[in-house]
């Protein structure tokens, strides 16, 4: 049992979801899967006045295909992101990411849009969905806006939203045809939280590569590496991306799992890792 | 606060009205009386309170009660009729997977939900699908070995 009382509230429709934080504001937590906001209310870290479920309102979840991007609604479960059609075939990187949440009960019952908008650093769709170059939609009564990761990313849980907004989708540009790409986090075992992340997307002859970092900062970090990469992935250029993440990982943080110094050289790690993974993606093998 | 749920549990219609900061976990438990499901941590790390809502494997002390209105909760009970072992449960006792059994209606639970989604699991997928379950008797080995040969049979 939940020790501090609150009001709780489904609202069967958006407008009603809107209509309720616009009245409650701050005072009010909207519940997606659960899987973080319920256990730290049990923990009594939280204790909102009031519960707005967005588990019984249609609409919010769902895939589509918008012709250059996906557009993914903010309750979409991990396990439908991971083993979707549409994102194991445009946004492969993705559903990747969402298969290594948590486990098989977490993954069927989280959410997309409340791992972003709870924006824990080591998060796997931070990392992820930053690297993908992703959009997201913020809604209130009356107004609507969309925001790139830089600007939704504030700091350690902390982003964009208002207390009356809502993440209601995201959007996914398309993986060109023919890229590699990767997803790989350190984490101590199978559904604990990531130490460090690293996402990868590269371009069929290195036209572009991008590396993103995940748990280095308080938001996450996406490094355009096209450069470096142009002449192919030789020692030399995995080098000096090693050095670029080495520096993009200043301010991680510490914490019982890892000293800001260690995490700043698993970056270095995980950015060559990742990167040579998803090269040999390329049709040419990363040759 | 109380709320009204409506929901349907092995296949049996009940309304209950529950305290609002009550989990699915506890409702089954104390307002159902169903006691197969067991809660260990309450935090969603130990899979004791595993369930299926609406056909997958949730954790239910993650789940609030009020947010199950209108949904469909199978536990280890519907697993199986009174005084009878699936196939699977058989194998648990067969196979000597569980020693103290606090896990073991998650485990099972877990194992289901495999079953189901791929029937011919390797022993890989076997260990990836109960990642979510902590068993503190068994180290896991009987356990996977009840999961394989109810997979074989």
């Amino acid at each position: 049992m939940i020790a501090g009382e609150f009001e709780f509230f489904a609202p069967p429709t958006l407008a009603d979801a809107l209509r309720l934080l616009h009245e409650h504001g701050s005072g009010c937590k909207l519940l997606a899967g659960g899987m973080t906001l319920v256990p730290v209310m049990t923990l009594g870290l939280a204790q909102p006045g009031a519960v707005v479920s967005l588990n019984h309102l249609q609409g919010l979840d769902g895939i589509e295909d918008i012709g250059h991007a996906l557009r993914l609604g903010a309750m979409t479960r991990h396990a439908t992101v991971g083993q979707h059609p549409l994102v194991l075939q445009h946004a492969p990187l993705l559903a990747a990411a969402a298969r290594g949440i948590g486990d098989v009960q977490v993954r069927h019952r989280g959410t997309l849009g409340g791992s972003l908008a709870h924006a824990e650093p080591a998060a796997d769709y931070l990392c992820a969905t930053a690297t993908l170059g992703a959009r997201y939609l913020l809604q209130k009564q009356g107004s609507e806006r969309w925001l790139g990761a830089a600007e939704f990313f504030v700091d350690v849980m902390t982003t964009a939203l208002e207390p009356d907004e809502l993440l209601t989708a995201v959007e996914i540009p398309k993986q060109a045809a023919g890229a590699g790409y990767s997803h790989l986090s350190l984490r101590r075992v199978e559904g604990a939280f990531p130490i460090v992340l690293a996402s990868a997307q590269i371009a069929p002859g290195y036209a572009q590569a991008r590396v993103g970092l995940g748990g280095v900062g308080p938001r996450p970090v996406v490094l355009d590496v096209g450069d470096v990469v142009q002449g192919g992935l030789t020692p030399a250029a995995l080098d000096a991306l090693g050095a670029r993440a080495y520096d993009a990982a200043q301010q991680a943080l510490s914490d019982l799992n890892g000293s800001g110094d260690y995490r700043r050289e698993m970056a270095r790690v995980y950015a060559r890792r990742a990167l040579a993974a998803a090269a040999a993606q390329l049709p040419t093998g990363g040759r | 606060m109380k709320a009204l749920v409506k929901l349907k549990v092995n296949g049996r219609s009940y309304e209950v009205a529950v305290d609002t900061r009550a989990k699915l976990a506890e409702m089954i438990r104390d307002d159902l009386r169903l006691t197969g499901t067991h809660i260990g941590c309450g935090t969603g790390s130990c899979g004791a309170c595993t369930v299926l809502l609406n056909g997958q494997t949730v954790k239910s002390c993650c789940v609030l009660a009020a947010d199950a209105n209108g949904q469909e909760v199978t536990t280890i009970e519907g697993m199986s009729k009174p005084g009878e072992l699936s196939p699977l449960q058989q194998c648990f006792v067969d196979h000597h997977g569980l020693q103290c059994g606090y896990c073991t209606p998650g485990m099972v639970l877990s194992a289901h939900q495999l079953l189901q989604d791929n029937p011919s699991p390797t022993e890989d997928d076997i260990r990836h699908a109960i990642a979510g379950n902590l068993c503190r008797c068994t180290g896991y080995q009987n356990i996977v070995k009840s999961i394989r040969a109810a997979s074989e049979t």
